[in-house]
């Protein structure tokens, strides 16, 4: 049965304001980490958002070049937060590629990991475990403290410098409700979106996390149902109905909580996306939008929540006496705004040095899926963060998403600079 | 469709990623900045070396292949629209910059960098290049030539054609030709460099390019008047120009688009102004002092409401800031928008902005002005929908009667934009004809196929 056209462009006649916005003024050029890698006019957001229009036209139809194209952005939000019309063409993009989605489906392997591995968590956690012994055959070790898998499926063979998986994972090591230690008043209870990366590459940064908040009088309660933010799935992959499985299933995981507090920019960022990619009927659009207002990032929540004063943070043994300098991870600064409270907790801490690198909110190309899909692209783009780490002389950069991490550990070992990675709450005692 | 063959030959110039035949990817190069007009390219190729231009004007000589030069497609005259199709050579990866010289105070760039990294790399070394197109986030210097590019620094310090010292060119049939040099005096032969200058891709493609630069002037103030009538604001621009001294930038901007750009980024703009001049003067510190007290006293007996210095730099930026989101704000507004880009002699603005008034209410048509006012060139846009062909057409009618006026005025038909396909109906009215059979002539010895950007500037004579 044939479509209705109507049907056919559901989701982007949702954006249709953001894409009419654009008048063409090919400022984003300028500030695209892809177009100024590859300068061409179909890796930008004039030239995905006129193909779309095109699509709409009638013009184009949705064939696998199409697809091609709108896949390859990392949805940085560098164009719109410099765009004289303030046209929104990531949403835009990611609405067509929920479209495209639908009218050409998945492809395989990214079928299977998206709609059927993904949103199982348990099952998940296991292929990741059987993954993880076959890593070091594989794939380079790396040193240092953070360790990944990124998705193996795909990285393998690649020649990536990734960090391993955890022998035992977060949720395995920490119970659900962790309360604070004897002695320390109760202020206030907070759910622990704990995400994949925590959970299965960094539990030791996840125990940190609750630690420090247990410290500072904050009750964690660490919810065994929830699972994967979604991120790859609805915003990378366009796969809104899964999107909206996992939605609902976290929804679920943290009911009854008022606020709930991430360790990872993208998660952080994709569960306040529910209400404007996901909410299809008035419950969801009233439930998502509820629960993205309880959730913060960590550095937020420290600063803007909890209102800790600067004596708070004290330098980790790794930290003390170093020059940090910081990376704003996309998710956290231009899709939420917080640029400020990471500062204000680095140059809070004593016997660190802040120094502030170049262009710090440039993204880093990891993007997620981005960059197992353009790995070579990914790199390119990683190198011009390289540079500007280099020129600040610090031996560490700090930053608050994984995805980032694993970036920064990736390329700054390629390009042999010796300067660690650590996530912000690593550098607090 | 060009055949198979053409395609594999163009692979094999430059390299199989730089050649583009996706119906996707050829929408992208479809359209510039401009409302009007769209159309697909056959190919697109992407060449890195001037070798490379010259094998593919060659190939496509031999084929009589139009062939569409592009930058960035920042343009907003329609120029880079490849409307006949063929091949869209695009030069936005010849993209170094080849030599910056502080003693000579010269650089010689590819055609494909764009103005914003030019600049960022001569600020590092204290150099400044003022043709300031509003478009320098993306425009490239190859375009800039090829369109002879100006911006608000136009006042003090003229455009594109005042600052090449030489050019590089691929002609029709491949040959690579050298002009000019690095010196700033060179009076050898015909200054055939000014005509690829503002030939919008018609004659050759500007493959190197060296410039003259500046030292980067010490001190800068901007300035901000308001006023009520935006006649009055016309006639403080022509008294400050008559009274000695010479501001870098002067800029206008109406109710329409400070209300506009207020509503995207609310920044704390006179919302209530009928207009707004924003000016800019720079030179040695004493010398910017004294300037802007002259200016700020012309302003106040030119009937400006306050005028002011910007309290500090951020509250400078933020109201050139206003000044650049304008074109967002007029571009964004309606379907179609018609940008006139006439200049008009600068004694006589006020009285253009009179004639603007009358041919409003008579139309009915709204005119949005905004433009660079210290050199007489203002944007009078009108916003239509091309799809209401009776509109559209009224919309046309009344373009023609904005453009007249400027003319009757002594003014020109286009300032900076060039004529490409959104001016050339006008032409005729605005070029003597015998001046129009010379350009043709020169095309002709340049391009005898026809296939450079073929379609632009004239309207073609319909056989």
């Amino acid at each position: 049965m044939a479509k209705s056209k109507q049907d056919r462009y559901e989701q982007i006649k949702r954006f249709e304001s953001d894409l009419t916005q654009c008048m063409k003024c090919g400022f984003c050029t300028f500030f695209c980490p892809v177009y100024q890698e590859e300068r061409i006019e179909p890796s930008v957001a004039r030239g995905k958002n006129m193909m779309i229009r095109g699509l709409l036209a009638g013009e184009l139809d949705y064939t696998k070049e199409y697809a091609e194209r709108l896949n390859k952005c990392t949805l940085c939000m560098a164009c719109t937060a410099n765009c004289p019309a303030k046209a929104n063409i990531p949403n835009v993009i990611v609405a067509a590629r929920a479209d495209t989605v639908k009218a050409r489906g998945l492809k395989f392997p990214y079928n299977i990991i998206y709609r059927w591995l993904l949103p199982r968590r348990t099952l998940f956690g296991r292929v990741v475990r059987f993954a993880s012994w076959f890593q070091g055959i594989f794939l380079p070790r790396t040193e240092g403290t953070i360790r990944h898998l990124s998705m193996f499926l795909s990285a393998l063979g690649k020649g990536r410098n990734i960090p391993q998986i955890a022998p035992k994972f977060l949720r395995q090591i920490v119970p659900v409700v962790n309360k604070p230690p004897e002695g320390v008043k109760t202020t206030m209870t907070v759910g622990y979106f704990t995400g994949c990366m925590t959970d299965f590459v960094l539990p030791d940064l996840g125990k940190h996390v609750i630690d420090f908040l247990n410290r500072n009088g904050v009750e964690v309660i660490v919810p065994q149902e929830q699972g994967c933010c979604g991120a790859p799935v609805f915003l990378g992959a366009g796969d809104f109905d899964t999107g909206r499985k996992m939605a609902d299933s976290n929804v679920k995981a943290f009911e009854g909580l008022d606020y709930i507090i991430s360790d990872c920019a993208t998660c952080t960022s994709a569960l306040k996306d529910y209400p404007k990619f996901l909410a299809d009927t008035p419950e969801r659009e009233e439930a998502y939008t509820r629960f993205a207002s309880t959730v913060f990032d960590i550095s937020q929540f420290l600063v803007d929540v909890l209102k800790l004063p600067a004596s708070a943070y004290k330098p980790s043994a790794e930290a003390k006496g170093k020059k940090v300098t910081w990376h704003d991870p996309c998710h956290l600064s231009r899709h939420l705004g917080i640029t400020s409270q990471p500062r204000q907790i680095i140059k809070s801490i004593p016997s660190v040095e802040y120094i502030e690198m170049p262009n710090a909110d440039r993204c880093c190309g990891m993007a997620g899926t981005f960059s197992l899909y353009y790995y070579d692209l990914s790199k390119q783009i990683a190198d011009k963060k390289v540079e500007a780490i280099k020129s600040t002389g610090a031996d560490i950069v700090a930053s608050s998403c994984p995805g980032c991490e694993i970036q920064l550990i990736d390329s700054l070992l390629r390009n042999r600079v010796p300067v660690k990675t650590m996530h912000i709450m690593e550098l607090l005692a | 469709m060009l055949e198979k063959k053409i395609i594999t030959q163009l692979r094999k110039a430059v390299g199989k990623d730089a050649v583009l035949t996706s119906k996707e990817d050829l929408n992208t190069y479809s359209y510039d900045g401009t409302t009007t007009w769209a159309h697909a390219p056959e190919v697109v190729v992407l060449p890195t070396t001037t070798e490379q231009v010259s094998q593919i004007m060659k190939l496509a000589d031999e084929n009589k292949i139009p062939v569409t030069p592009r930058g960035a497609g920042t343009n907003v005259s329609g120029g880079s629209i490849p409307i006949k199709g063929g091949i869209v050579l695009c030069t936005t990866k010849m993209n170094k910059i080849l030599d910056i010289n502080k003693t000579n105070l010269t650089a010689t760039v590819e055609p494909g960098v764009v103005l914003q990294d030019f600049n960022t790399a001569l600020a590092k070394q204290g150099l400044f290049y003022p043709p300031d197109p509003v478009s320098f986030f993306g425009c490239t210097l190859g375009g800039n030539v090829a369109e002879n590019s100006a911006g608000p620094y136009c006042v003090k310090y003229g455009v594109t054609k005042h600052y090449l010292l030489g050019l590089e060119v691929v002609l029709a049939n491949g040959y690579t030709m050298k002009l000019g040099g690095v010196t700033v005096k060179n009076r050898t032969g015909y200054e055939l460099m000014m005509l690829f200058t503002g030939s919008e891709g018609t004659l050759g493609l500007i493959t190197k390019i060296t410039v003259r630069l500046l030292p980067m002037p010490p001190a800068r103030k901007t300035m901000i008047a308001v006023f009520d009538d935006m006649e009055v604001a016309g006639q403080a621009v022509s008294d400050i120009m008559g009274s000695g001294v010479v501001p870098a930038k002067i800029e206008f901007v109406d109710n329409f688009v400070i209300r506009r750009v207020e509503e995207m980024t609310p920044m704390g703009l006179p919302v209530e102004a009928n207009a707004l001049l924003i000016l800019e003067t720079d030179g040695s510190p004493a010398a910017v002092e004294a300037d802007a007290q002259q200016i700020l006293d012309i302003l106040k007996k030119s009937g400006a409401k306050m005028p002011r210095l910007a309290k500090d730099d951020a509250e400078a930026a933020m109201f050139w800031k206003a000044r650049s989101a304008g074109f967002a704000a007029v571009f964004g507004a309606a379907h179609t928008v018609m940008a006139e880009d006439v200049a008009v002699p600068r004694d006589k603005l006020a009285e253009f902005i009179r004639r603007l008034g009358e041919i409003s209410k008579k139309s009915g048509f709204f005119i949005q002005l905004l433009g660079h006012a210290g050199d007489g060139n203002l944007h009078p846009t009108i916003f239509t929908d091309i799809r209401d062909k009776e509109q559209f057409a009224k919309a046309q009618e009344t373009m023609a009667e904005i453009f007249r006026a400027a003319m009757e005025l002594g003014g020109v038909l286009s300032g900076e934009h060039g004529i490409g396909l959104e001016k050339q109906r006008f032409l005729k009215e605005a070029m003597d004809p015998v001046a129009i059979d010379l350009m043709k002539k020169i095309k002709r010895i340049l391009d005898p196929n026809n296939i450079l950007n073929p379609g632009k500037i004239w309207e073609e004579e319909r056989v």
